[in-house]
């Protein structure tokens, strides 16, 4: 249990790092992001190794970024390359009211794939089902922009759910995939259209159009808006963020 | 009080520059307190010149100051081979890539000096993206007595010369000027770490996260790129490189390391692009040691080259390794520079200093070796002897031409009265960039914006 806690923490640290380099005067350095990724990955398989995951506390706060995120095991999930956005209704489904408070893993939960993007319905029973959906690696552009949808309407205060247990573990590579693909879209160069994008204001009922425009967005592009960004839970505000 | 002297038998004596007045060295009852210094004086690097004579630091603020050693002279023996300040100059400004809106910092990464082959010097010094050939040079005389201007400048009108004079030089106050003599720009898109004279004094290379490119001296528009390690998905990056050297004698061999904790060595007459190693060396994991933390603490930060060319020295966090180079499953020589905060590295990783890169370095003869630590500690090894020493570079506790005392952490149990325990170890205060004399036992230490210059006292 201890190990589970520790990794817990050192997932929250990394997370917080990973959020608070994007300000970094010089840019993004890669390295150090590099490894920081790696602990994170080393972090989120002792917690997912472990026998089960604590029950989430119903009124769990969403934590702005800097603070401890979601159980790994849900946030894990999120690292996942997912489908595109499926239908609102769908993403509607994890995060907020309708999702049962004090859920665990076993429980058959929708689980949210690529930063809190696309949600794949997990489907029934204990069993860890697998998800095709998440076999399609995606653009960094995509999965930040798959957020926006989901998350506008909801409340930064509640936490996502957690996952089915036996986690895929063709996610691990989508993990710290994702993440390099963030710290390389950083560096290729694209980011010369990014500070536009993201200082766009933010449109009303920009759910819709959000997925277009991230469709629309070149490949390793990271389209996000402030009040959008605010409303995600923090695994994917951290990948959003680049 | 009892002194006693380090390991092999030196005594040292220190002079400190601060990084508030770099023109004027102050005693220490008058040095200001570190802890108020500004961000641009951190010393980022250091680097002695082929002879030793020439000392240069680089700092955050981008500018580097270079020392110079005083002659020896008969009427201050004591002060023979000193360092003072010789030169400073602004080498490299904040830049903004409008393209990728990304501040480039000033921040001097690395200086190289070439070997000298006349009068003036000439150094290499990089930030993240560009780097630049300096020269460095004296001017002690001026001409006078021309005819067609006069001694302001002005031009003299031809027709009212009536005779001819040939102009003299005359002595004048000693001048120090630096000018960039080549920019050797647009050729990295990630942050530069190393930079590395060639043995054939007219190419270098300079190294990224994932390229490394080999310059000529005279041509800036172009250089030829001999490692790339960026994969063709940026999602499937495991590695990035930290540090690469030539060798000191093989003009077509050198060396780089990784992330990963391995060297790879490379020839460059194998092929034009140097993506396949001629030798890799790595060590084998010990699973004992296995944490959240194992990749971090293992990659390597620093790799040198043995003056003698046989040798290679790499810095992960908590070790030195000296590797030998017909030898790649393991290294020769492993040395802990600060085991104890083998069990701290959670709360390292949480301040960051789990990220420090440090250097290290050889003496002269490749008997000693030295690497910085945390609390303004360095420490030293001797191949030979296998004995070690631990110092402190700190103006409380030592005064010019004192001799340093070793120094002592405290792992566990009964702390003496000396010693010092790890946690009341000042982790801000960090000794990354450390320079040794090629020839004699002069070390220079960079604490945060102080550098410390100690000698070995002859008798």
């Amino acid at each position: 249990m201890e190990f589970k806690l520790e990794a817990h923490r050192i997932v929250s640290i990394s997370l917080g790092k990973i959020y608070s380099a994007r300000g970094q005067r010089g840019g993004l350095k890669l390295h150090k992001n590099l490894l920081v990724s790696l602990v994170l990955r080393s972090a989120r398989q002792v917690y997912l190794s472990e026998p089960c995951c604590p029950p989430e506390p119903p009124a769990a706060p969403r934590a702005p970024p800097e603070e401890p995120p979601p159980p790994p095991c849900a946030a894990a999930a999120a690292w996942a390359p997912g489908e595109p956005p499926p239908p609102l209704p769908r993403d509607e489904a994890p995060r907020g009211g309708p999702r049962r408070p004090g859920a665990d893993c076993e429980s058959p939960r929708a689980r949210r794939c690529c930063c809190g993007g696309c949600c794949c319905e997990a489907g029934g029973g204990g069993a860890a089902p697998p998800l095709p959906c998440c076999s399609r690696k995606r653009g960094a552009g995509e999965r930040g922009q798959a957020g926006s949808p989901v998350k506008k309407p909801r409340r930064e205060a509640e936490a996502p759910p957690p996952p089915p247990p036996g986690e895929q573990e063709d996610m691990e590579t989508g993990n710290v995939a994702s993440l390099i693909s963030i710290f390389g879209s950083s560096f290729s160069g694209l980011l010369g259209k990014e500070p536009p994008r993201r200082r766009r204001a933010p449109r009303d009922g920009g759910e819709a159009a959000a997925p277009a425009e991230a469709a629309a967005a070149e490949p390793g592009q990271i389209c996000c808006d402030e009040p959008v960004l605010r409303t995600l839970n923090p695994w994917s505000t951290a990948i959003v963020a680049f | 009080m009892l002194l006693f002297c380090p390991f092999y038998h030196f005594f040292w004596k220190m002079k400190c520059f601060s990084r508030y007045l770099p023109y004027i060295f102050r005693p220490p009852n008058t040095i200001l307190s570190s802890s108020c210094h500004a961000e641009a004086d951190i010393i980022s690097t250091v680097e002695f010149n082929h002879t030793g004579e020439l000392l240069a630091t680089g700092d955050k603020g981008g500018r580097v100051v270079i020392f110079q050693r005083e002659q020896e002279s008969k009427h201050q023996p004591h002060r023979r081979g000193e360092y003072n300040v010789y030169s400073t100059f602004q080498s490299h400004e904040p830049e903004f890539d409008y393209l990728k809106s990304l501040e480039i910092e000033e921040k001097i990464n690395k200086i190289r000096w070439l070997p000298q082959h006349n009068a003036a010097y000439f150094l290499l010094s990089t930030n993240d993206k560009t780097v630049k050939l300096w020269k460095v040079s004296e001017r002690d005389k001026r001409p006078e007595g021309y005819n067609l201007k006069d001694e302001d400048g002005r031009l003299r009108d031809p027709s009212m010369i009536t005779t001819l004079r040939v102009p003299v030089l005359r002595p004048m106050d000693l001048m120090v000027e630096a000018t960039p003599r080549r920019v050797f720009a647009n050729a990295h898109t990630y942050h530069i770490n190393s930079i590395s004279v060639n043995s054939d004094y007219e190419t270098y290379m300079s190294a990224d996260d994932l390229r490394i490119n080999l310059w000529n001296f005279e041509i800036t528009n172009q250089s030829f790129n001999i490692v790339d390690i960026k994969p063709a998905n940026m999602e499937e990056l495991t590695e990035v490189i930290t540090a690469a050297e030539f060798h000191p004698h093989h003009c077509n061999t050198f060396v780089y390391s990784s992330s990963k904790g391995t060297i790879r060595l490379c020839d460059m007459r194998a092929s034009a692009l140097c993506d396949r190693h001629a030798k890799f060396f790595e060590e084998p994991e010990d699973p004992s040691n296995r944490s959240f933390f194992s990749e971090i603490i293992s990659s390597i930060s620093d790799v040198k080259f043995s003056h003698s060319g046989r040798y290679i020295m790499t810095r992960d966090y908590l070790t030195v390794k000296v590797w030998d180079l017909n030898m790649e499953n393991r290294p020769i020589e492993t040395y802990q520079v600060h085991d104890y905060l083998r069990s701290k590295l959670c709360s390292l990783y949480e301040n960051d200093c789990i990220f420090d890169k440090f250097e290290c370095v050889w003496n002269g003869s490749d008997s000693v070796i030295m690497t910085g630590s945390y609390n303004n500690f360095f420490r030293m090894f001797d191949r030979n002897t296998k004995r070690d020493v631990t110092l402190e570079a700190s103006r409380e506790n030592s005064k010019p031409r004192a001799i340093l005392k070793p120094r002592k952490v405290c792992v566990g149990g009964k702390r003496r009265k000396d010693e010092i325990s790890v946690d009341s170890l000042d982790f801000s205060k960090k000794i990354l960039h450390t320079a040794w004399h090629p020839s004699e036992n002069i070390i220079a230490v960079a604490a945060t914006n102080n550098l410390y210059i100690f000698q070995d006292k002859v008798n």
